[in-house]
């Protein structure tokens, strides 16, 4: 049986100079080493970016969870350029409009409120990756 | 204006605040109607817009006063009113989707129409395309020498 049945990737944006492309990528991390590490795989924008032919197929054959920083949406882009299905998206603004007093600053070291926005956003995704595992969605992956 | 990657845009159909307000008279009469919005320039320097919250309908204004709150990802934008005189509209998609202000500051991003108390008078203190397009300039010069 595969190692990866039942998991779901998780694809932040790669954004450099903005609060919200830490606040996705910490969300990301949070998620998937510390909320779900057994059922998520973090994977780097930059290898689908480079068209790595290993993540476009993993990406292809599982069910993504993008986490976009800005309107840009690269994240959610770059998943289904390579193939592959965004079975949920969540950007950053969208999740400060719903934390209004949790503002992001920082790039390189995020203030306080941008990583409290971070582990909303994870617990948040947390629901959508039980779900995922739960009803075994995996498009059908047949790796053993 | 290009700046590195970022690319600025000033129309020259209408006239500007130093903060970064644009201004544009819809039609040659002095009772006409001024409708206003962010500068191509102030809205990329502020981030992706998350709420946007216009003075009412029928709010009257001096000038310099508060016309609206935009809160962006990064910063909490308190706008001046560019003119004095009363709102008679705002824009009704600023409600549910404000980052329209990102994709369109210039046509669907619009903020408010003002029915202006003294257009003759508040227009001459105002900057035209050329003029705002310098002080621009300057402003991004000064971000760009940021250490």
């Amino acid at each position: 049986m595969s190692k990866d049945k039942g998991r779901v990737v998780v694809v932040p944006c790669s954004g450099i100079g903005k609060p919200s492309g830490s606040v996705s990528r910490e969300a990301a991390y949070e998620l998937c080493e510390s909320l779900r590490p057994q059922k998520t795989q973090l994977v780097a924008l930059s290898k689908l970016v480079l068209g790595d032919a290993a993540t476009r197929e993993t990406v292809a054959r599982t069910p993504c969870v993008a986490i976009d920083g800005c309107q840009q949406m690269c994240a959610s882009k770059m998943v289904k350029k390579s193939g592959g299905t965004v079975i949920h998206a969540v950007a950053v603004l969208d999740a400060f409009r719903r934390h209004r007093e949790l503002k992001a600053e920082g790039i390189a070291e995020l203030n306080d409120a941008g990583r409290k926005l971070a582990r909303v956003m994870a617990e948040e995704l947390v629901e959508t990756v039980d779900a995922l595992g739960s009803s075994g969605v995996d498009k059908g992956a047949t790796y053993v | 204006m290009t700046a590195g990657k970022f690319t600025f845009r000033v129309p020259e159909d209408r006239l500007y605040t130093a903060e970064g307000i644009w201004v544009l008279s819809e039609g040659d009469r002095p009772s006409n109607r001024i409708r206003v919005g962010l500068t191509d320039y102030l809205q990329q320097h502020s981030g992706d817009v998350a709420f946007a919250f216009v003075k009412p309908s029928g709010a009257r204004l001096l000038a310099d006063e508060t016309l609206a709150e935009v809160e962006t990802i990064k910063t909490l934008l308190e706008l001046p009113s560019p003119i004095a005189g009363t709102v008679v509209k705002v824009n009704p998609a600023l409600d549910l989707t404000p980052e329209v202000i990102n994709r369109d500051p210039y046509g669907e991003g619009w903020l408010a129409t003002i029915e202006p108390a003294d257009w003759g008078a508040d227009r001459a203190g105002l900057l035209g395309p050329r003029e705002y397009l310098s002080h621009m300039q300057s402003q991004v010069q000064e971000e760009l020498e940021k250490p």
